[in-house]
């Protein structure tokens, strides 16, 4: 039981670390992680305050560079990339506190974050109609066509949520980490983000890795789930394994 | 609802309607209309001269008031649209006001004799060097000083100027401390339309720049700028974009102005009190805005002047009390309270809080129309 299952990946692998290590001082705060989403997963990532698994989260997108250890976006060595050059290329972040930019409109909110307008000549131009259409669709979408000219730092913190949600798919990533996406939302409407990550997953294509504290959601949304504890990965597996293992009980409940 | 209090907050209510719905006109308009507006603003002032404004006072005045909208609104697209409030705006106005004296001058034999002959035509020449100097030193400042934030950023661009201030000071070529003393400039109405064209170009370019997918960026990076990162922004190029923007209109506008004044010296043209000026107009006018720098620029320039004429010496102290007045009761100064009502209302009117429910679990969808009634009761 105490065994680590493993699910065999459902397509190419999309994201792949290997050997993560990141060091603050004399703290070893990641510890030689491993770590492999495949196209099209949900991959969960758990583990007590402190384990590093924001840590691990920034050595991947780039806010951190890793005291060793490569990181690969679809086969390509991304270990050194800055981290808007990361998110450029498909692998988009979101923070565990709210982040969006609350002076603006919603709808510019979600019209600088168009994928489709990059470049120079698209800077120089107002929003393309693709861009546009994409964020009137996807306001639909998480039901805030209305309020699209609202300043975003007007809306309340579940709006703001949304927002951010629609803002990272508007980017088109093929890889979202999520960081404490059920963080502060109450019950009723974690039933609806479990619908928005499958929808994306599944409708937009668009492979998730997410960090969760709250287990029943990350049991409900994960197909395979990865847990830390003190920087080194302790199990991988199906929620199902991963509820009964010993070393992650152990972990969770502070036995030695 | 009482007594008095009920006839105050009566006309308290009326005005709050009538300045919701003036505040949602303006901005519908403004949206509409801008550049019509600008088109036609930039007519007026070309028309000034023609019907009536004479040189003298008056016209030095509109000038002016010219030259302090450009530097707010220069100011404004770094600071008020980037998030990034430098203390030293006023670096590349003395590098562009000591380019053209400097040029116009002692250099003026490297121009052509017919461009040598002619003081608008060797001023508009000298002036090619002084926007350039003035971009290409925004260009490598801005890649040191950018790297900070706040107070960080405001306190390093305030040394800055202090520096070139103090370089300029020590400069044989410079004229040292005592600087250079410029007759034989163009004439007062040439001045006159080459500020109103620094401004009309200024006002286009930004308007235009706050439409695009840039200044999207820049607002984001003001707002938020890890997350601007994070959506893969490489913002260092966008922010040292809008410096170096910002500091080709103060240079130009700096190389228009030390012939205007027919002097140049470090304290005149690296002058830290401007600078806060400027800032002043911008936060008053509503920093963040196209209009608001502007309309800071004119009012503020205006009613020192009118101070220093009726009671001289005061004008710092009336200026330093319309910023702490501004600050506290209207940070987002004139332009940005009208764009705030109005996004309240929208807000509001879309239903604020039936989307609030729906987002927090029920299924309904956001924006009902059915919500206007509510909203519209809850103001009796």
């Amino acid at each position: 039981m105490s065994q680590t299952t493993r699910t065999e990946p459902t397509g190419r692998t999309v994201l792949e670390t290997s050997g993560v290590t990141k060091n603050f001082g004399g703290l070893v705060a990641v510890d030689d992680v491993d770590v492999e989403v495949a196209e099209g997963e949900i991959v969960g990532l758990i583990g007590p305050n402190g384990a590093g698994k924001s840590t691990l989260f920034n050595c991947i997108t780039g806010a951190l560079d890793p005291t060793d250890g490569r990181v690969e976006l679809r086969g390509e060595d991304v270990t050194d990339w800055s981290e808007d050059r990361v998110a450029r290329n498909g692998m988009v972040r979101m923070f565990q506190h709210t982040h969006i930019y609350d002076e603006m409109t919603v709808y510019r909110n979600m019209l600088v974050s168009a994928h489709e307008d990059r470049g120079l000549v698209a800077n120089l131009s107002p929003p393309s109609d693709a861009a546009r259409e994409q964020a009137d669709e996807l306001l639909e979408y998480v039901g805030l066509a209305g309020l699209k000219d609202v300043k975003a730092g007007r809306m309340s913190f579940g709006q703001q949520k949304l927002l951010e949600f629609g803002m990272a798919l508007m980017a088109e990533p093929d890889v979202l980490l999520m960081d404490e996406p059920a963080g502060g939302i109450n019950p009723s409407m974690l039933n609806k983000l479990i619908e928005y990550i499958r929808s994306a997953n599944t409708e937009r294509e668009v492979t998730i890795f997410l960090i969760e504290h709250n287990m029943d959601f990350v049991m409900e949304v994960a197909d395979r789930i990865y847990v830390l504890a003190h920087g080194e990965k302790i199990a991988e597996g199906p929620p199902e394994a991963i509820q009964n293992d010993d070393r992650v009980l152990d972990a969770y409940l502070g036995r030695e | 609802m009482s007594g008095e209090s009920s006839v105050v907050d009566r006309y308290r209510a009326r005005l709050d309607r009538a300045l919701n719905a003036f505040s949602e006109r303006a901005m519908g308009f403004g949206d509409r209309y801008g550049w019509h507006l600008i088109g036609v603003s930039a007519l007026v002032g070309a028309a000034l001269p023609v019907v009536g404004l004479q040189e003298g006072f008056y016209m030095s005045l509109v000038s002016e008031m010219f030259l302090f909208a450009v530097l707010a609104l220069s100011w404004d697209l770094i600071g008020g649209q980037t998030g990034y409030p430098s203390f030293g705006q006023m670096a590349f106005f003395g590098i562009g006001a000591y380019t053209t004296a400097i040029l116009f001058k002692d250099f003026s034999g490297v121009f052509p004799s017919a461009v040598a002959g002619d003081p608008l035509l060797l001023l508009l020449a000298t002036l090619i060097a002084a926007g350039l100097l003035a971009t290409v030193a925004a260009g490598l400042i801005g890649m040191v000083v950018l790297r900070l934030r706040g107070g960080y950023f405001a306190i390093a661009t305030l040394g800055i100027l202090l520096a070139i201030q103090q370089v300029t000071r020590n400069l044989e070529i410079t004229g040292g401390a005592s600087g250079k003393i410029l007759f034989e400039g163009p004439t007062g109405t040439q001045f006159y339309y080459l500020f109103l064209g620094l401004l009309v170009a200024e006002v286009v370019v930004v308007y235009y720049l706050s439409n695009t997918r840039f200044g999207y960026v820049l607002n984001a990076i003001r707002d938020d700028e890890e997350k601007a990162v994070a959506m893969g922004v490489n913002t260092a190029y966008y922010k040292t974009a809008a410096w170096m923007i910002a500091a080709l209109f103060t240079g130009l506008v700096g190389g228009t102005w030390s012939l205007f004044n027919t002097f140049v010296n470090p304290m005149t043209a690296y002058n830290g009190a401007w600078n806060v000026e400027l800032i002043a107009m911008a936060l008053l006018g509503g920093s963040g805005t196209v209009l608001g720098p502007v309309l800071g620029g004119f009012g503020l320039h205006f009613a020192v002047v009118q101070i220093d004429a009726l009671f001289s010496g005061w004008q710092l102290v009336v200026l330093g009390s319309v910023v702490i007045g501004t600050v506290i009761l209207f940070p987002q100064g004139i332009v940005g309270a009208i764009e705030e009502r109005a996004s309240a209302m929208e807000y509001y009117r879309h239903g604020g809080q039936a989307a609030e429910e729906s987002s927090d679990g029920t299924d309904q969808p956001v924006a009902d129309g059915g919500t206007d009634d509510t909203t519209g009761g809850a103001n009796e």
